[in-house]
């Protein structure tokens, strides 16, 4: 029937447009966060604000330990300032001591590489570096590179690496500033200790936020435990910014799409008054008629949004999985960096009961009003009148 | 904003020494060369401007070279640093680290706006970015800065005599000077405490903005150094971390020689 | 005569034909403000930035962008500057030094993005003139006063009034100091902002850096009408004749943004396909299930020898008052919010907060609409045709039908 198709569409489309909105939002929020900086991180007390190489992180394994244990991990990280040059060009950089192995699971930057690659799983004094930090070194795959830092001892630490990787663009600090080479050439070249600064957990959306950062701060006692919400505020800003454009554009779709749904019912409701007068010459009292309708169109009703909701999914899956690459619009790299945040070009759609469960029920409850009006019309309708409508 | 800084942007702000603090400790060094070891009165009579200038004239053109003891002290490490170096003029100079053994030959060339290291560990020479000026020699409480900073004493400050008597029992003479308001220098005010029989400097406070204390040097042991008389220990302490400090013993010192062009060459630099 | 009994016709069955204008009057109006609205949005966005960079058209030296230095700086000719003011898409012009050096204190130092601004121009545009939280913005006639953000403020131990040396390399890289005060300390928000720029008036930059009297790093040009870009640029390009300076828009001098707001429309341009997509086949739904509820008028008059093609001309004819009256109608609502949205904006910051910060500039949660007569005639344009064109399909099965089956 015509009315369970339009209706079914109506809903499909809807959810499937939900489905692209809130996952634009939430991909912009994984994109930055599994890429480095996870959903929640540990540092000491103080630490960000001097960045003071010995404000550390006190027990880390053990930290990592009870946290592992209930299913969040994620990278403990070890950080120093300092220079690196490469033929007569140099620059100050900010050296990250990292486990590859720790990045590579549970963070997306280790695919990031433009050209080389990333890290080896054993220390080889190699070292990855932001693509502007490379470009003003003119260093280059196999390049050779000086690092000179002030140890943790006083003493002046001083080597060569080799560049192994350049990133790609990944947000204005990291491709600026980001020299990252494995932890045990870190701790030789710093004099470290093993020291670690900072441990990021992601569990890529699987544990909410809030619960993220309670068990993190019970695992983590005395230390200063912060979510990306606080660690960026910017991006966050951002995310609200677009929470609240997709939410008056949801708006709009809905009403949309109401509008679709009610018409479609008020329509075929109406095309039906010549029954209803039939029924009611015949005896049928205006209360039965107008149940009979309620209960029809409910039933009509729940089918069509059911069906919707089943198109909807689907389309929503596959945007999920497949995405549209909106750097069709864009001639050449489609690399974008705003505002320090990298940005993804391919949009994809989530799938979530929030996307799907309140547009099946509103444009079902839509459906049904709009039915009931034309048969209290119907009902109270004169049959004589109802019957020779045209 | 597009930001069009270079890469040095993240790396935390050092503690700046003061170039003055080398300024006036070179002032006064050379005041007291000129003014030989002879009674105090002959100070009085001239004026600070007059002497100033004799010092600016005095110390242009003049060269050194030597061999120090530095000692750091900072609040997670203690260092101690055996540093040879020349100067010549106000915008030459060369040091290199005799100890410890692990940096032996690590040295730094300045030349002009210009500063390079020699790292022997890797027998690389790398050249500073411009940003690293302010960032701290060899960890100390000096910067890279002090080294090139152009003396401009007499058109900074005005000088004046403003104490005659004991203190800390012990006879002293203190000049308080004041920035001029143009000129571009940090402080508020400086005190500058020196011995009446010789003009030997013993102490200088530095004081911010506020006329709150923000560092002090003190001088000590003085003896002979080359063919002059001149405290040999100078010693920097931060106001605010009294804990930490940078103390430079002068074990050797020669003045005014002769020093070839080549001595501040990126290849002596690697010797 | 056939006009007449389409629009008698449509009187007729009220109920009916006011679903269906409703649907057409509705459908637009949603697709009127929808497209206000994002369009709205980006130039909102868009004229932020660019009023706090250099504006739309940038006027620099030619190597410039490759290698950014206080050194490679341009001479605007003042007649020229006073001529291109003058136009009447130009709202306004400004001159701007930009450079890096060091600022210290008494309590330490740090790097410094150097900007010199004439403060008459910035007082109004720039989000650092506008998020002042001590002391007051710079004016033309301080001669060596700056404005500082709340991190440098913090780190340095500054305050208003309070001494700061800027060392910087000047234009033939000879290391040169000035002393300055600061006159006021602001707060964007962006980290990056606050913690490097100090912004100082133009004259002051120019001595610092030893830049001679009309010497700028660049000069920005800010349009009425961003629209009018291309048009402006050309006519400056002529007007400058083999002089050696570059002329760019905003999109050459921030790329990324350009291409962050060309993948944004792309995807807004899905979400506005998909809606006009929603709309029109409401309206199609609507005019179908039309003609099939009249079948039984449809055969009446057949039976009674209406030719096929009056018929099908008669309810083409009834499509087109729908279609006029119903974009009649969503011209007019959609206009009414477009307006209201265009003067008061919607106030988003229940959902959004009080205010947003971006790259450094608060966007104000206030999203306008965008004031088009394109998105006006285009989306009525769009709408009325695929109306007329939908209704044809209806209109064929209308006559299609069999007149006895229908009657029975």
């Amino acid at each position: 029937m015509i009315t369970v198709a339009a209706i079914s569409l109506n809903v499909a489309i809807l959810i499937a447009s939900y489905g692209l909105m809130d996952g634009m939002v939430k991909h912009l929020v994984s994109n930055v966060t599994n890429m480095v900086t996870g959903e929640v991180q540990i540092h000491a007390p103080g630490y960000l604000v001097d960045h003071s190489m010995y404000k550390v992180v006190k027990d880390p394994t053990g930290i990592m330990e009870r946290l592992g244990s209930r299913g969040i991990h994620g990278s403990a990280r070890s950080y120093g300032y300092g220079l690196i040059a490469s033929g007569n060009k140099s620059a100050g950089a900010l050296f990250w001591g990292v486990d590859p192995d720790m990045e590579k699971k549970y963070f997306d930057l280790a695919d990031h590489v433009e050209t080389g690659r990333y890290l080896s799983s054993i220390p080889k004094k190699e070292i990855v570096v932001g693509r502007k930090l490379a470009r003003s070194l003119n260093a280059r795959i196999g390049s050779e590179v000086v690092l000179v830092v002030q140890a943790a001892d006083g003493s002046l630490g001083n080597d060569l690496f080799t560049v192994r990787g350049i990133l790609k663009a990944a947000g204005d600090r990291i491709d600026r500033n980001a020299a990252i080479m494995h932890r045990q050439d870190f701790q030789e070249l710093f004099v470290s200790g093993g020291r670690i600064h900072e441990i990021a957990l992601n569990t890529r959306g699987a544990v909410p936020l809030a619960a993220l950062e309670q068990i993190a701060t019970a695992a983590a006692p005395g230390t200063d435990v912060k979510s990306w919400r606080q660690l960026m505020p910017s991006l966050s800003d951002m995310v609200n910014f677009f929470d609240a454009g997709m939410w008056l554009f949801g708006m709009i779709f809905f009403l949309a799409a109401a509008l679709g749904v009610m018409n479609t019912m008020l329509m075929s409701t109406f095309e039906r008054i010549r029954e209803f007068g039939i029924l009611k010459a015949l005896g049928t009292s205006p209360w039965r008629i107008l149940g009979d309708v309620a209960a029809e169109s409910f039933v009509l009703s729940l089918v069509s949004t059911i069906i919707g909701g089943i198109i909807g999914v689907g389309l929503s899956l596959f945007f999920m999985h497949k995405g549209l690459d909106t750097s069709i619009f864009v001639p050449g790299d489609a690399a974008v960096s705003v505002s320090g945040i990298a940005f993804d070009p391919v949009w994809r759609a989530t799938v979530s009961v929030k996307t799907i469960l309140s547009p099946i029920l509103m444009m079902c409850f839509i459906s049904l009003i709009a039915s009931l009006y034309p048969a209290a019309i119907a009902a109270r309708l004169d049959p004589i009148k109802a019957m020779t409508r045209v | 904003m597009k930001l069009q800084i270079d890469s040095f942007r993240g790396i935390p702000m050092e503690k700046n020494m003061s170039s003055l603090v080398k300024r006036m400790s070179v002032l006064l060094l050379l005041l007291v060369f000129i003014v030989p070891a002879s009674p105090c009165s002959a100070m009085q009579t001239l004026n600070a401007k007059g002497i100033l200038d004799r010092v600016d004239d005095l110390f242009r053109g003049k060269s050194s070279k030597g061999i120090m003891t530095m000692k750091i002290v900072t609040a997670h490490w203690t260092r101690t640093l055996k540093v040879e170096w020349w100067s010549e003029g106000k915008d030459k100079s060369l040091m290199r680290i005799l100890r410890p053994k692990k940096e032996e030959g690590t040295a730094t060339l300045r030349v002009g706006n210009d500063i390079w290291n020699y790292l022997p560990k890797v027998n690389r020479v790398i050249k500073l970015p411009s940003s690293m000026m302010s960032a701290s020699w060899m960890g100390s409480h000096f910067t890279n800065d002090d080294l090139v900073k152009e003396s401009r004493m007499a058109e900074d400050y005005t000088f004046e005599l403003t104490f005659r008597g004991k203190r800390d029992g012990r006879e002293i003479l203190e000049v308080t000077c004041l920035p001029k308001p143009d000129a571009p220098v940090v402080w508020g005010k400086v005190m500058v405490a020196v011995r009446p029989v010789d003009y030997l400097p013993l102490k200088i406070l530095y004081y911010d903005e506020d006329m709150s204390l923000a560092r002090t040097m003190y001088f000590s042991h003085i003896g002979p150094l080359g063919n002059r008389i001149l405290p040999r220990v100078m010693r920097i302490v931060p106001a605010d971390k009294p804990e930490e400090m940078t103390e430079i013993t002068y074990e050797q010192m020669t003045f005014d020689l002769d020093l070839p062009a080549e001595v501040f060459s990126i290849r002596s630099l690697r010797r | 005569m056939i006009l007449r009994l389409a629009w008698r016709s449509l009187w007729r069955n009220k109920r009916r034909t006011v679903i269906t204008v409703c649907s057409i009057a509705l459908g637009l109006t949603f697709a009127i403000f929808f497209i206000a609205l994002a369009e709205g949005a980006y130039e909102q966005m868009i004229e932020q930035m660019v009023r706090i960079q250099s504006g739309h058209i940038t006027l620099e030296h030619p190597e410039y962008r490759q290698a950014p230095s206080v050194d490679l700086w341009i001479t605007v000719p003042p007649q020229l500057r006073s001529e291109v003011e003058k136009w009447p898409d130009v709202e306004e012009t400004k001159l701007v030094i930009l450079g890096q050096g060091i600022v210290k204190s008494g309590a330490g130092n740090m790097a410094a993005a150097i900007m010199g601004v004439e403060p008459s121009v910035e007082k109004a545009s720039s989000p650092v003139a506008r998020n002042l939280i001590t002391g007051k913005y710079l004016e033309a006639s301080d001669k060596s006063q700056v404005v500082v953000g709340s991190e440098m403020a913090e780190r340095l131990k500054l305050a208003v009034g309070k001494k700061l040396v800027i060392a910087t390399n000047d234009v033939t890289g000879t290391l040169v100091e000035e002393l300055c005060r600061v006159k006021g300390i602001f707060r964007t928000g962006s980290e990056e902002i606050d913690a490097y720029f100090i912004q100082m008036p133009i004259d002051f930059a120019r001595r610092l850096f030893h830049l001679p009297r009309e010497g700028a790093t660049q000069m920005g040009v800010i349009l009425k009408d961003p629209g009018a870009q291309k048009r402006i640029m050309k006519r400056i390009k002529d007007r400058l004749d083999d002089r050696p300076i570059s002329v760019l828009s905003w999109q050459e001098v921030m790329p990324d943004v350009a291409t962050y707001i060309k993948m944004d429309k792309g995807s807004n341009l899905i979400f506005q396909a998909i809606l006009i997509f929603l709309i029109l086949f409401t309206i199609f739904n609507t005019l179908s299930m039309s003609v099939l509820e009249r079948q039984r008028e449809f055969a009446m008059l057949l039976a009674v020898g209406t030719t096929a093609r009056r018929l099908r001309l008669q309810v083409f004819a009834e499509t087109v008052f729908l279609g006029v009256i119903g974009c009649v109608a969503g011209l007019f609502f959609g206009g009414l919010a477009v307006v209201y949205g265009h003067v008061y904006g919607i106030n988003l910051s229940a959902i959004m907060g009080e205010s947003v910060n971006i790259s450094g500039f608060a966007l104000s949660s206030r999203m306008y609409t965008k004031l088009s007569f394109g998105i006006f005639f285009g989306s009525a344009v769009t709408v009325l045709t695929a109306t007329l064109l939908l209704g044809l399909i209806p209109v064929r099965r209308a006559t299609r039908i069999s007149i006895v089956d229908t009657l029975r």
